[in-house]
């Protein structure tokens, strides 16, 4: 067992954990946070994506005893109750939710790239997701949430009533 | 008028939930104290196979290791009970389950799947849909490999074919494929507060995993619930029972809440594949274009089990012409049993493997007659007051030469 210190969506913590744990069971098992999804466990689909240290990373691949000292943000970390932030806005509105294993990953995604970028082309938007898989949609919606969020970010779209 | 949905977007009902991370799939619940479950599973195709589980039962932590000795009815499948819920004597493919581990941890589950002791006595498999046709074949169930065999007859198809100006006649082969559906099988069992058996899973059929339960451990269907949770994509490949009886049969036994998740390795295992199809393919054409006689022969490669063969080499069989008006049709198709992973719904259920034959005919019937493919499809396709392969007189709407005249525009 090791002892770390973490700080997961504004909440710092203080946790116990085996040191054969994954950061995406540190997120799961021990602090419920099942929007954390796993899908492959070997960094294929992205669906375990979360942000540490303002970076997009797979947390199926990352030791939680490296993560001492960070920040994570988790999908839990973009909402107050049903108070959603733009991308998860967008995400709706445009209808690229479909089963939904993905959206947590894929909007996860959308916030890297658009921390970067308010004004991403859709070339850039099909980089930056490339590491997240959707079954369902063929995509073309999730990019256009996140050409829809970018809107909202520069003002150049309203959200809808 | 102001019409409220049609002409307009409606936000899904369930999007809230998915995009703040709250929809919960089988994987999401976890309760106190409950076991975990792992299932063992054959590492051959075709196998005589003989288990001993007494070391892994010994091992501390392990709760109870449930094999083919537990299930009063050891057989499921909607339209063929021809899976059993865990292997006898014999496995039919890699990834056949044969016993359900469960303990108090998963570690725990492994170091005892580990510890199972399986003999297994290797058969040749049979692994050639068109081998395993042949009357002197080995027999994967029963006495003959043909699960399913569908017939289409119009007109003279043969006669026609002689009388033809140009025939073309080719094999075609598509492969198996996996849905992959990006949430892998997961289930939770418990027995709730009347003391029926409840298994929380992601479904495409909770009414026949209903069914198939009660069947399988013969109870009562009034005694099993089956909870739909949020299901992370499906495809046809979640029409088939993975976990359910498992999570049932050990939540009865044990009076606990035990839960199952799947590997995506596991998962590629455990679920069908999309029908791999030989399609031998026979078009004939006049002078001027247009067709005479298609007679298709579809074998469909079902693997261990049949699923929803039928339904698929059905499917396959009446698209066989695709959305052309053919005078003379003689189509045979064909579910085979084999040793490879079994097959069932996927995505068109037979109808999309077809479309790579009659299709690239079209093409080739064109190029003999150095026409235009898209002229040839003008000929031939289906019009209002047209009559299918199948019989059906088109009498309504039928937009495919706008379809087609709007692309090649
Ligand atoms: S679960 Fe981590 S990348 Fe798929
Ligand atoms: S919505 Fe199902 S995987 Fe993306």
């Amino acid at each position: 067992m090791i002892n770390l210190k973490i700080n997961v969506n504004n909440t710092d913590y203080e946790i116990e954990i085996d040191e054969e744990k994954r950061l995406i069971d540190l997120l799961r098992d021990e602090l419920r946070l099942t929007g954390v999804k796993e899908g492959c466990s070997e960094g294929e689909c992205g669906a375990c994506s979360v942000i540490l240290d303002g970076k997009l990373v797979n947390s199926c691949l990352i030791m939680a005893f490296q993560v001492n000292d960070s920040k994570v943000v988790t999908i839990e970390g973009l909402s107050e109750g049903d108070n959603i932030n733009y991308i998860q806005k967008a995400f709706i509105e445009a209808g690229a939710v479909q089963c939904g294993y993905c959206t947590p990953g894929m909007i996860l995604a959308a916030k890297a790239i658009l921390d970067k970028n308010p004004n991403p082309s859709r070339e850039e938007i099909r980089m930056g997701i490339s590491g997240n898989l959707c079954r369902c949609t063929g995509y073309e919606k999730i990019v256009e949430a996140i050409e829809l969020a970018g809107g909202y970010l520069n003002g150049t779209k309203t959200y809808r009533e | 008028m102001e019409l409220k949905h049609i002409g307009n977007s409606i936000d899904r009902i369930d999007s809230l939930a998915k995009v703040t991370g709250k929809a919960m799939y089988p994987q999401d619940y976890y309760v106190d104290n409950m076991l975990y479950g792992k299932t063992l599973r054959s590492i051959y195709p075709f196998a005589k196979i003989n288990i001993d589980t007494r070391e892994a039962q010994n091992l501390p932590g392990v709760i109870r290791i449930f094999t083919h000795n537990d299930v009063p009815n050891n057989a499921h499948g909607v339209l063929h009970k021809d899976q059993l819920v865990f292997c006898k004597d014999i496995v039919r493919r890699i990834g056949d389950p044969i016993a359900f581990v469960v303990a108090e941890t998963e570690k725990i589950c492994e170091e005892a799947i580990e510890k199972i002791k399986v003999q297994y006595e290797i058969m040749k498999p049979v692994l050639d849909p068109i081998e395993a046709m042949k009357e002197d074949s080995i027999k994967i169930h029963g006495d003959s490999n043909i699960v399913y065999h569908f017939k289409l007859r119009k007109g003279d198809a043969l006669r026609a074919l002689e009388e033809s100006y140009f025939v073309a006649t080719n094999t075609y082969k598509t492969h198996s494929i996996d849905h992959a559906f990006l949430q892998p099988e997961a289930g939770i069992g418990y027995l709730d507060e009347n003391g029926n058996i409840a298994v929380i899973v992601a479904t495409q059929y909770p009414h026949y995993d209903r069914e198939e339960i009660a069947y399988c451990l013969n109870l009562p269907i009034e005694n099993i619930r089956i909870i739909n949770s949020n299901v992370g994509g499906a495809f046809g490949g979640r029409e088939d029972i993975t976990l359910q009886v498992h999570l049932a049969l050990a939540a009865k036994t044990l009076n606990r809440v035990i839960k199952c998740v799947y590997s995506r390795e596991e998962s590629f295992l455990a679920h069908s594949k999309r029908h791999a199809m030989i399609m031998n393919y026979s078009t004939g054409v006049d002078k001027e274009g247009y067709l005479t006689a298609v007679k298709a022969e579809i074998i469909g490669d079902t693997g261990a089990y049949a699923s929803w063969a039928d339904n698929v080499l059905r499917k396959a069989g009446v698209h066989a012409t695709g959305p052309y008006i053919v005078p003379n049709v003689m189509v045979d198709s064909y579910a085979v049993y084999t040793n490879n992973p079994y097959a069932g719904a996927m995505r068109g259920f037979g109808a999309t493997q077809v479309a790579v034959a009659y299709e690239q005919q079209m093409d080739i019937l064109a190029r003999e007659l150095k026409m235009s493919p898209v002229e040839i499809r003008l000929k031939n396709i289906l019009k209002v007051g047209s009559i299918t392969s199948t019989g059906q007189l088109l009498n309504n709407s039928v937009p495919l030469e706008n379809c087609l005249r709007s692309v090649t525009e």
